[in-house]
């Protein structure tokens, strides 16, 4: 029996929004189950899905499957030129095709692409083209194909699919000749849509949808059959009976794809570098200028040690351009006078410590460096870098100043549907009446991905049983995983060493003067791009803005977050009696119940505090083991192996700090590699397990290695079985220990500054909203419990923001919520209505009010009356 | 002592028997309305009494009513004992407004109803003109306010209430209320009783419930002696169709509903109906159309008058013949009037024609459509080639066919067996699985569907439902359809 071979050469995944309605992984995990020799991804217009694809591949490998995942994509003309499904051959056709997507890109609005064809033309070389050809096969179609194989001689062919239409063979042999003709060979595809025909009823939603038409009158636009999914090999061949060298060809056009997504690697820009210096002597003459900064009474042996020991590692790994960008970044925004901090494992470097990027000292808290770059792992090292919510946007465009926006450019991210849109598009489509799908859409859905359980559906009078509303409730919970449309992340910048937009295409971003790449994070840790988070937080700038005061007001020389005076014994005890409104991290109920009961004393105390609290610990059933222990109720025990597998004291080394309770999220990850013996690759599977955010990881299939790994070595299962569980639970929730340390030093400044300065604390506090966990007037209590006099607003003395008046601080003339949101117009009118000075305020705006009335001649009430019947 | 005895209706109002009506000779002798039928009885020994029968006097006025047509089609019922005329336009046919009055108030006497009538501008001086004005008043247009004026009030319809109060202030004549000022009115008796003035006075609108709506396409022909034969009533059906479509005609206008209605000696009425599918105002064609359905009318002793009205009256163009011979006739004028013949034959849920509907699943395909509607936007498609005449129930076939999906070598239809010679397809069509319930829907839920020629040159239309896949059920084959 002949063996047939096959590569689907045109395949859609669910990024052509709304037209796919199958996953990337999908379409390669079911093409390698078929035989297929390689999937091409053709997406329209688009190269937003092919990461997945090519990751997904690369899975498949390690696991022993192989199948290989294509980069192309279809390009749809605004000019009426037919389709062509382009593959580029190399890194150079490649980096044309990106630059001709972001053309078409970005001349157009978010989420389209408007390309001619004479902008193929200017990208051709390189390019291999098969041109899809449309409905009717006439004169004009004729005409289009010969001037295209003309001006493509050599590398293009004419694909040819067959749709189960009435007169398939007849169009196919049509389709021979004008190939023929044209000097274009046919080649087989399937034209595919999704990876099953079991799909096909969601791609007939999705196509109602993209229509905006009910399910009943969609007529033609719906496909006739559920015949556009993936085949096997030797299926097609009988499809193609008579064509046997249309399939072949596909393997012939396979052969000359010599481009593959990995060879984007390794692309860090090496711009910041002073000329006449390698960017490795840069970064480390950076570092000893940094450390001669962060220690002025010259560098300990012990920190000297571990910089020389760092710098090696980075050196050996080719990263300092990494450090040297972000690096930059943050000297500039200290420049601006914006508050920085990075966090997250970069907080592990002492590096990074002198570099100013970070703000702990990591041989203080003894974090280990190879949790943030080890020499296994070959991934480039992730920083995130905190800055002031409000002064973010300065550094961003400094970003793309800098950089070039060329060169630089943000992440993309993928929205899917939710729940709500979900079920009201599908049930529109399904032709369920409005006051129907709004009811299902005010439902509360069950945990992303499950659906909405019928006893829900029961509460709200609709029967689950009912065959239009399951109907619609399965579909919106299929729909629920596919994406809607690509928008920019939040702060995640991608930095190449080539142009960027010959890397990946760039588009328009709703924003204006915004544009974003068509990947998101994960695809760029995928690839291995260099990616910089410049993410903003609220806190930061409350705390710039305490600085400020104190300099002003009370003469503080305090600059920076290390000016700030360390173990202070009272802001110790503050926090050990949960008096911690407005501290950043423990200021919710769960904290302030946790706090008593810790009672910290040190620095490291918080580091555990802000980890304590969360998911991960809570569910693995290690808080109270761990508060037992630190309060001495229980002995300090040490899980251990059995003799024979192991040391007494092997878990020391990861548990020591902790009392012997994993807490965070390396430890975890710690314990598998030692005591379960995950090799590097099971523990990277689980790490990414543990952090994709959107739970498509599943921590799940390694809990029997885990476990049973752990028993086998002698460890007691319950143990075993509760570090499991702590794992599932961290999920995406983790904190690493450097994260903590990072978040423990807000922690601690804020605590320093509301228990020495409350005055201060609360009106930076106030003049930094919408931020943290209470409102103003929450705060305001707090402050005058504290003893501090706050006044009312006054139409004559107050200011924009709060101001300090000894000791006292005046509130401010607009309403609580977001500061821009008053308009001057409205201060006008204060000054029409009657003034009444009584040493403080008299017209207080409904909402404003923090507690009793401060004595006036008139009630509250009887003012809000009168104000009101004054006309304008 | 009359011969007549007096005559007198009683109703039971509240468990007491009292007089609802009474005759004159009745009310000669003191008896009046709202009287206890006692104390009449006591008054009036050989009084005859009878039940109030409302409900038999309201079929009686409807039939009146609708007898009334033959002088106008617009006729409303006018509370217990009154109907009203929309006669304009109408009077022409007898020359003129008394003429016409004095007619139908003769017939009515005739038939056993004698009445009193007016005629006027607006409904509300009728009604005040025929009450209590001179018998047979006519008002001249825009002039009824002279008339109304020495009338008593009630003469205005005004509610009880007004009505009540208006004898307390010395009001007893409908001029004394013009000449008082309408603010006042109105503060007084309520805007209703302005109303009423405003209405008599043709400065309101006052709406009537017309049995049949008022239209002007209306045509009459009384006959001198009453005519019976079937000849006679094609000839005035001719006569009368001409008539009205010449006015038609006048007016650029054409109808599309049609009702000859022959009225009889003997009151009762033969209506006939013919209907177009497009306006028209063709008399012959008309009449052609009505002369079929004449056998259906009975003559009884004799038609006295016949009637016709138009409805769906539409502005319509005159259509130039075309002066070169061979400029040929147009669908519609073609078509149309065999269209017609076949709907007023057959009835109009007969005649159909077949669009196309946008549905992949064959048989709901197609929808029907009335026969002149204009054509669908997107026609047939060219690339799904589907038979003139598709089953309505498909029929099952025994098919030879290679595996899995090559077209069928032979099959068996209805006993005989036949050899294909070409074939085209499969055409595979997957079900609307949004009208199935869920253990119906499946991938494996498909038609083949497959164009094929026999030897003799036959082309059919034949599927197979479901596929071949092993260990499952054979899926059957199926004849849907017959092209040429």
């Amino acid at each position: 029996m002949k063996t047939h071979a096959y590569a689907e050469l045109q395949a859609t995944t669910n990024f052509s929004f709304l037209r796919g309605a199958s996953h990337a992984q999908e379409l390669m995990l079911t093409g390698q189950a078929l035989g297929l020799s390689a999937v091409g991804v053709t997406d329209r217009n688009s190269l937003a899905g092919v990461v997945r694809a090519w990751t997904a591949a690369k899975e498949l490998k390690k696991q022993g499957l192989a199948i290989r995942a294509l980069t192309g994509c279809r390009l749809d003309f605004m000019d009426g030129t037919p389709s062509l499904l382009c593959y580029p051959s190399d890194r150079e056709a490649f980096a044309r095709l990106t630059r001709l997507l972001t053309v078409g890109q970005r001349r157009a609005e978010k989420g389209e692409c408007h390309l001619f064809w004479k902008d193929f033309l200017e990208h051709a070389d390189g390019q291999l083209a098969l041109i899809v050809p449309p409905a009717k096969l006439d004169g004009a179609f004729e005409t289009d194909l010969t001037r295209i194989a003309g001006e493509l001689r050599g590398r293009v062919w004419l694909a040819a699919s067959r749709a189960y239409a009435a007169q398939d063979l007849k169009r196919l042999s049509r389709l021979a000749e004008l190939a023929r003709d044209a000097r274009a060979p046919m080649v087989a595809t399937n034209d595919v849509l999704y990876h099953g025909p079991e799909r096909r009823p969601l791609q007939d939603v999705m196509t109602c949808i993209r229509e905006g038409c009910s399910i009943a009158e969609a007529g033609f636009r719906l496909e006739a059959n559920a015949e556009r999914h993936l085949k096997t090999p030797a299926e097609m061949a009988r499809l193609f009976e008579r064509w046997p060298q249309a399939v072949e060809r596909t393997l012939e056009i396979v052969e000359r794809i010599g481009f593959d997504l990995g060879d984007l690697k390794e692309q860090y820009p090496d711009e910041p570098v002073p000329p006449g210096k390698t960017a490795m002597r840069h970064l480390t003459d950076l570092t000893w200028q940094g450390a001669a900064w962060r220690y002025p009474k010259g560098v300990p042996d012990k920190v000297a040690d571990q910089l020389r020991e760092e710098l090696r590692l980075i050196a050996k790994m080719d990263y300092p351009n990494y450090f040297i960008t972000v690096h930059d970044i943050v000297h500039k925004a200290r420049e601006m006078g914006i508050l920085c901090q990075g966090r997250g494992s970069a907080a592990n470097s002492s590096v990074c410590f002198c570099l100013g990027v970070t703000a702990i000292d990591p041989t203080e808290h003894r974090l280990l460096f190879t949790r943030f770059i080890s020499e296994n792992r070959g991934e480039p090292p992730d920083i995130d870098v905190d800055f002031e919510h409000e002064r973010r946007e300065e550094v961003m465009q400094y970003v793309y100043e800098r950089y070039g926006r060329e060169y630089a450019a943000i992440c993309g991210t993928v929205i899917h549907y939710r729940p709500r849109s979900a079920i009201r598009d599908v049930g529109k489509a399904l032709g369920l009446t409005e006051d129907i799908t709004a009811i299902l859409a005010n439902t509360v859905w069950g945990s992303w991905g499950d659906g909405l359980p019928d006893e829900h559906i029961r509460q709200t009078g609709l029967d689950p049983n009912n065959p239009q509303i399951a109907r619609a409730i399965a579909l919106a919970t299929e729909l629920l995983q596919h994406p809607r449309h690509l928008s920019q992340h939040v702060g995640g910048f991608v930095l190449t060493k080539r142009r960027l937009d010959e890397t990946v295409p760039i588009g328009n971003a709703a924003m204006k003067d915004r544009t974003f790449i068509e990947w998101d994070k994960d695809d760029i840790d995928s690839l291995g791009l260099m990616k910089v988070d410049v993410l903003a937080l609220g806190m930061l700038t409350a705390i710039q803005r305490a600085f400020g005061m104190l300099r002003a007001e009370h003469g503080q020389p305090i600059v920076d977050l290390a000016d700030v005076p360390v173990e202070v014994k009272g802001v110790y005890d503050m926090l050990s009696k949960a008096d911690s409104v407005g501290v950043f991290q423990v200021e919710s109920r769960a904290q302030m119940s946790m706090l008593p009961r810790l009672r910290p004393n040190r620095f490291y105390d918080l580091v555990i505090e802000v980890a304590i609290v969360r998911p991960g610990p809570i569910q693995g059933d290690m808080v109270h083991p761990y508060l037992r222990r630190r309060n001495g109720q229980e002995p300090v025990e040490w899980p251990a192996p059995s003799p024979e597998h192991g040391p007494p004291d092997e878990l020391f080394g990861i548990l020591g700090n902790t009392f012997g309770v994993p807490l965070f999220q390396e430890q975890a990850m710690s314990l598998a590699i030692e005591a379960a013996k995950f090799t590097p690759d099971e523990a990277d599977g689980l790490r990414k397990a543990m952090a994709t955010f959107k739970h498509d990881g599943d921590p799940g299939q390694y809990r029997d290695k885990f476990v049973e790994g752990m028993v086998s070595r002698g460890y007691e299962r319950d143990f075993a079985t509760r570090c499991f569980k702590q794992i599932e639970g961290f999920g995406s929730y983790g904190f690493p220990e450097s994260h903590a340390a990072s978040f423990a030093k807000l922690v601690y400044v804020s605590a320093w500054i509301k228990w020495a300065w409350p005055d201060v604390f609360c009106a930076a506090l106030i003049n930094s909203q919408p931020m943290g966990f209470y409102q103003p007037a929450q705060l305001v209590r707090d402050a005058r419990e504290h003893g501090v006099q706050v006044r009312a607003p006054d139409v004559l003395m107050s200011d924009w923001d709060c101001t300090l008046e000894d000791r006292a601080f005046s509130s401010p003339a607009h309403s609580s919520s977001p500061a821009h949101s008053s308009s001057p117009a409205k201060r006008g009118r204060w000054r029409d209505a009657d003034t009444h000075r009584d040493g403080g305020g008299v017209l207080r705006r409904p909402g404003a009010d923090p507690g009793p009335p401060e004595t006036h001649a008139f009630t509250r009430r009887s003012r809000i009356f009168a104000l009101r019947a004054r006309p304008g | 002592m009359s011969a007549v005895p007096p005559v007198a209706l009683i109703a039971t109002e509240g468990g007491t028997r009292r007089l609802a009506a009474v005759d004159d000779a009745a009310a000669a002798l003191g008896l009046h309305v709202g009287q206890k039928a006692a104390d009449a009885a006591a008054l009036v020994p050989d009084l005859v009494t009878a039940d109030h029968d409302p409900e038999g006097d309201r079929a009686a006025l409807e039939i009146l009513c609708d007898w009334c047509v033959r002088f106008s089609p617009a006729v409303a019922l006018d509370g217990l004992d009154g109907l009203l005329l929309d006669v304009e336009g109408v009077s022409h046919l007898w020359g003129g407004e008394a003429a016409m009055l004095d007619d139908l108030l003769d017939r009515l006497a005739r038939w056993g109803a004698p009445a009193r009538g007016a005629i006027a501008d607006t409904p509300g001086a009728a009604w005040a003109l025929a009450r209590y004005a001179p018998d047979r008043t006519i008002a001249p247009p825009g002039g009824q306010a002279p008339l109304l004026a020495p009338l008593p009030v009630a003469a205005l319809r005004l509610d009880e209430a007004a009505q009540a109060q208006l004898p307390r202030l010395g009001l007893f004549q409908v001029s004394q209320l013009l000449a008082l000022p309408r603010a006042q009115l109105a503060k007084r008796f309520g805007l209703g009783a302005v109303m009423r003035i405003d209405q008599a006075l043709g400065a309101a609108r006052e709406a009537l419930a017309f049995r049949r709506p008022a239209t002007p396409w209306f045509d009459r022909l009384a006959f001198f002696e009453p005519i019976s034969a079937l000849s006679d009533l094609e000839r005035v059906t001719g006569d009368i169709c001409a008539l009205l479509c010449a006015r038609l005609e006048a007016e650029g206008q054409g109808a599309r509903r049609f009702e000859l209605v022959f009225h009889r000696l003997d009151g009762k009425d033969q209506p006939v109906r013919a209907g177009l599918s497009r306006p028209g105002r063709d008399a012959v064609r008309i009449a052609k159309l009505l002369k079929p359905k004449l056998d259906t009318v009975d003559p009884g002793f004799g038609i006295e008058i016949v009637t016709l009205w138009a409805a769906d009256v539409e502005p319509l163009s005159v259509a130039q013949r075309s002066l070169d011979a061979d400029g040929g006739i147009s669908l519609e004028e073609g078509l149309a009037p065999l269209v017609d013949r076949l709907i007023n034959r057959l009835g109009e849920d007969r005649v159909w024609r077949a669009d196309p509907y946008q549905s992949h699943v064959p048989e709901r395909s197609v929808r029907r459509a009335a026969p002149l509607d204009p054509a669908p936007e997107t026609g047939w498609d060219p690339d799904r080639p589907r038979p003139s005449r598709l089953l309505r129930r498909p029929e099952a076939i025994e098919v030879l066919a290679k595996l899995p999906d090559d077209p069928p070598v032979q099959f068996r239809w209805r006993g005989k067996s036949r050899r294909v010679r070409l074939a085209e397809g499969p055409e595979r069509i997957g079900q609307e699985w949004w009208r199935k319930a869920f253990d119906e829907v499946g991938p494996g839920k498909v038609r083949d569907y497959y164009r094929v020629e026999d030897e003799a040159g036959e082309r059919f239309w034949i599927f197979r439902a479901g596929l071949y896949a092993d260990g499952e059920k054979v899926p059957k084959w199926w004849l849907h359809g017959l092209f040429g």
